[in-house]
């Protein structure tokens, strides 16, 4: 019987090797040349985690500077704040949301209007009514993204009046701020930065169809940019900037296409041809002729357009026609990035890019590049860890139902594009994010 | 015997791979010797290995063993500090054989029971790599009625019949977020069936030397009406339509093997295997998918497996009548090749070491413990179909028990 025992030893033995899993050796964390104990992170919406046409909690949660942060622990990253919206307001500023999809497939969405942190809407004279909202109280922020700003606006004392994002941020009541952006993100010491500022330059000219805003000038953009990066360096700090997208890589211009809308329109009537817009006569960018024209596969419709407007009669000087086909009776300038527009967006993002890239070499700072980054997903859709993402509306995975801005899993491959940027040039190891447990839009 | 196959049956084998998904676990006299047995006659497990032996056993038997598999599977994905283990399944690899023959005749029958192929891996719906797979559970159980016979005093032949029931189990996460941010489900269940042949010749000189060499042929198993089941969220339902049917298969390669024994005295016994797996046959994963719409595609996924070898060793130790000691061990070339490593098959070259303890309980009665571990080379991976990319670790802790009564 002794020998049973024995076996049975031996067989508890071998039971217990069984629990053991293979382990792998971690590389030995890094930060390089870089000190990331206070890292503070500058730009717009993009950077505050805005998403599916709002600022709120989840989004916010999911900003691509709080992803990075995150990665950041391992080597040597300290807390990272951000100004969130409380859990009782966590829809902020209210967002869309998908309810479904109509018969055609087109998606429908809806505003989430409760539990928001507006506190109210206040005239400011001579520029308009801006809303404002619940402000941050708290510790010092280091996630300073202020949705809608622009590099033009990074000097302008009275920018918290302008802006409920920012002013939400600043001590004092709503008319009464006089501090610019650029003094108030570095107001307190830091080690490392990011900045994605810039796309708004371009971007809010494009969004409004060429019609309500006007591109930074060029020269302006050089100068405060590096106004900018001179101030963010003063203390020798390293950091991280990004290039600005070409606006046609994003869903909010390739979604609601002139062939898509022909085809709709001629389902109902054979008859007609083509779709007529008011579009800008060259593409210099000081002329400001517009005239109607037949459209083309190169003029961007944008995607909040009202598609149920097309061929609806409207009041013309040649009688009552219908909307956007007939010369008399063209689509709205504001609906249409005409191609022209689109030639003189890319012109200047173009140089603004070009800025931001020499800017960041003379100071020896690390360089996203999210123009080329964003080209290539457009042109050939991104495979990552079984995921097939590009850059379609809603089905694309990248980028949220303002068609605009990004879902968490697009700022969490946003943040892996800077981490890869900052471990390159500064000699760091900061891990990748984890893509797989970033959601894409929600679909009910 | 009947009763023992059945109960057999009842324990749902769940299988797992000694070399792509191929499971080397026929015999625990021969897991213990390190897999060897084309060149020898130990057991009914010349069913497996080398039918061409069956009749040179010198009793009629019936067996059945076990094998508990632990894989233990990790992942470190490229760029980060994470890992991924596999969660704690045990598979359940096993073998039951009966022999019968008059004594001392030129003739034996025989049936075989048992799992060369399979796969179980669970990285759970929450790691890195969820899009890609979830979760496999392969199996394929053999069934092989055998004859043999004596051609003279030193040669005999044997040939077996081959039907395979397999059957296949896969989730994996579909990138579709539900309204409160959860990933969609896809299902592939189903089973289905194939057929193939086992033959080997066996050369006795009578001077110690025993040699053998056996062909189990390839078996194409084919699931027709698998279970596609598609969770995801309502609004894209009508996509992925349900119910939905599956149409797969899997080819399971050819084995060719050369293996030799060696009598050194009463007391050991030395054999040596060399198996060549044809894995080339294992070209694509495809699932045909009864309805298809714009996002449901019939699935092409290339596997590009390629022909590996084995390599194997034991001996084995009787001191007296009642006990054998055994000891083995072996190399494995991996099937799949760069750029075609999966999670669910995280095939790398591997080398493994056996032990094994034979004890004569009663007159009729042999109770065999083995005891293999195995580890697979660190393999780091960019698979080419899904850009998973990262690191694999794996070791494999495979008890086994067998009971043997002869007589």
């Amino acid at each position: 019987m002794n020998k049973f025992r024995n076996i049975l030893i031996l067989a508890a033995a071998i039971l217990s090797f069984a629990a053991c899993k293979p382990e792998f050796k971690a590389p030995t964390p890094s930060h390089g040349s870089a000190n990331f104990s206070r890292y503070i992170s500058v730009g717009n919406s993009l950077t505050s985690g805005y998403a599916d046409g709002g600022l709120y909690l989840e989004g916010q949660q999911n900003s691509y500077p709080s992803i990075i942060a995150k990665q950041m622990q391992s080597v040597g990253g300290g807390t990272f704040i951000q100004p969130l919206f409380s859990q009782a307001q966590a829809n902020g500023s209210g967002y869309l949301t998908l309810t479904g999809f109509s018969a055609t497939g087109s998606p429908i969405t809806a505003p989430v209007t409760s539990n928001l942190a507006v506190t109210g809407i206040v005239p400011i004279p001579g520029f308009g009514n801006v809303t404002t909202y619940t402000k941050y109280t708290g510790d010092p922020i280091n996630n300073y993204g202020v949705p809608g700003i622009k590099l033009l606006h990074v000097t302008l004392a009275s920018y918290g009046n302008l802006n409920g994002f920012y002013e939400r941020l600043l001590d004092g009541a709503e008319g009464t701020h006089n501090t610019a952006y650029l003094d108030f993100v570095t107001t307190k010491p830091f080690t490392f930065f990011s900045n994605w500022l810039g796309n708004n330059d371009a971007l809010g000219y494009a969004t409004s169809g060429g019609a309500g805003d006007v591109l930074t000038d060029k020269a302006t953009f050089t100068a405060l940019y590096s106004l900018v990066m001179g101030k963010l360096t003063a203390a020798g700090q390293k950091g991280v900037v990004a290039t600005i997208p070409d606006v046609t890589s994003i869903p909010y211009f390739n979604t609601v296409t002139v062939g898509l809308v022909l085809a709709g329109v001629q389902k109902a009537n054979p008859a007609v041809q083509a779709l007529y817009i008011n579009a800008k006569s060259s593409n210099d960018n000081g002329d400001q002729t517009y005239a109607a024209r037949q459209a083309t596969a190169n003029d961007l419709i944008v995607l909040t357009f009202p598609t149920s407007k097309i061929g609806t009669l409207v009041s013309t000087p040649a009688g009552m026609l219908p909307y956007g086909l007939t010369p008399y009776s063209p689509i709205e300038n504001q609906y249409v990035l005409d191609a022209n527009e689109v030639a003189i967006t890319r012109d200047y993002v173009t140089a603004y890019n070009n800025t931001i890239k020499s800017v960041a070499d003379s100071k020896g700072i690390a360089v996203a590049d999210m123009y080329t980054f964003l080209n290539d997903i457009k042109a050939h859709g991104l495979l990552i860890d079984g995921i097939n993402l590009s850059s379609n509306y809603i089905s694309g995975g990248l980028f949220s139902l303002d068609g605009v801005h990004l879902t968490p899993r697009g700022y969490a491959i946003v943040a892996n594009q800077f981490i890869n940027a900052i471990n390159s040039k500064y000699g760091s190891n900061i891990p990748l994010a984890n893509i797989s447990s970033y959601r894409a839009v929600k679909l009910p | 015997m009947r009763k023992l196959l059945l109960f057999m049956l009842c324990i749902l084998p769940a299988l797992t791979f000694a070399q792509g998904f191929q499971v080397n676990l026929a015999g625990q006299k021969q897991i213990g010797m390190g897999h060897t047995g084309t060149g020898l006659a130990q057991d009914g497990a010349s069913i497996f290995f080398n039918p061409g032996a069956m009749v040179t056993l010198p009793e009629n038997s019936v067996q059945a063993g076990i094998s508990p598999l632990f894989f233990k599977s990790a992942f470190n994905p490229a760029g980060t500090n994470a890992t991924y283990n596999t969660s704690d399944k045990v598979a359940t690899p096993f073998e039951a054989y009966a022999v019968f023959g008059p004594k001392g005749s030129w003739w034996k029958a025989g049936i075989g029971v048992y799992t060369p192929f399979g796969g179980l891996t669970d990285w759970g719906n929450n790691w890195q790599g969820k899009y890609a797979v979830e979760s496999l559970n392969l199996k394929a159980i053999y069934f092989q009625p055998t004859i043999s016979v004596r051609l003279s005093k030193s040669l005999s032949i044997g040939a077996g019949f081959v039907y395979n029931r397999g059957s296949v189990d896969l989730t994996r996460a579909i990138p579709l977020s539900n309204s409160s941010g959860q990933d969609g489900q896809a299902e592939l269940k189903g089973s289905g069936k194939g057929y193939g042949w086992n033959a080997g010749v066996y050369f006795d000189t009578h001077k110690g030397l025993t040699i053998g060499v056996d062909y189990r042929s390839k078996v194409n198993t084919t699931i027709n009406d698998g279970n596609a089941i598609f969770k995801v969220p309502a609004s894209v339902q009508a996509s992925f339509p349900q119910p939905n049917t599956f149409k797969a298969g899997i080819p399971l390669p050819s084995t060719t093997s050369l293996g030799l024994g060696y009598a050194l005295n009463k007391k050991w016994l030395l054999a040596a295997d060399v198996n060549l797996v044809n894995w080339s046959v294992y070209k694509t994963l495809a699932f045909d998918y009864a309805s298809n719409t714009a996002a449901l595609q019939d699935t092409y996924s290339p596997r590009n497996y390629k022909n590996a070898f084995s390599v194997r060793g034991g001996a084995q130790y009787k001191p007296d009548n009642q006990w054998a000691v055994r000891a083995g061990g072996g190399y494995a070339s991996a099937a799949a090749q760069a750029g075609y490593v999966t999670p669910e098959v995280p095939d790398a070259n591997r080398y493994y070491v056996t032990a094994g303890l034979g004890y004569q309980a009663a007159k009729r009665l042999d109770i065999d413990f083995s005891f293999e571990f195995e580890r697979l080379l660190s393999r780091t991976q960019t698979n080419i179909e899904t850009q998973l990319s990262g690191t694999f670790k794996s070791n494999v802790y495979i008890p086994g028990i067998s009971l043997t009564y002869h007589w």
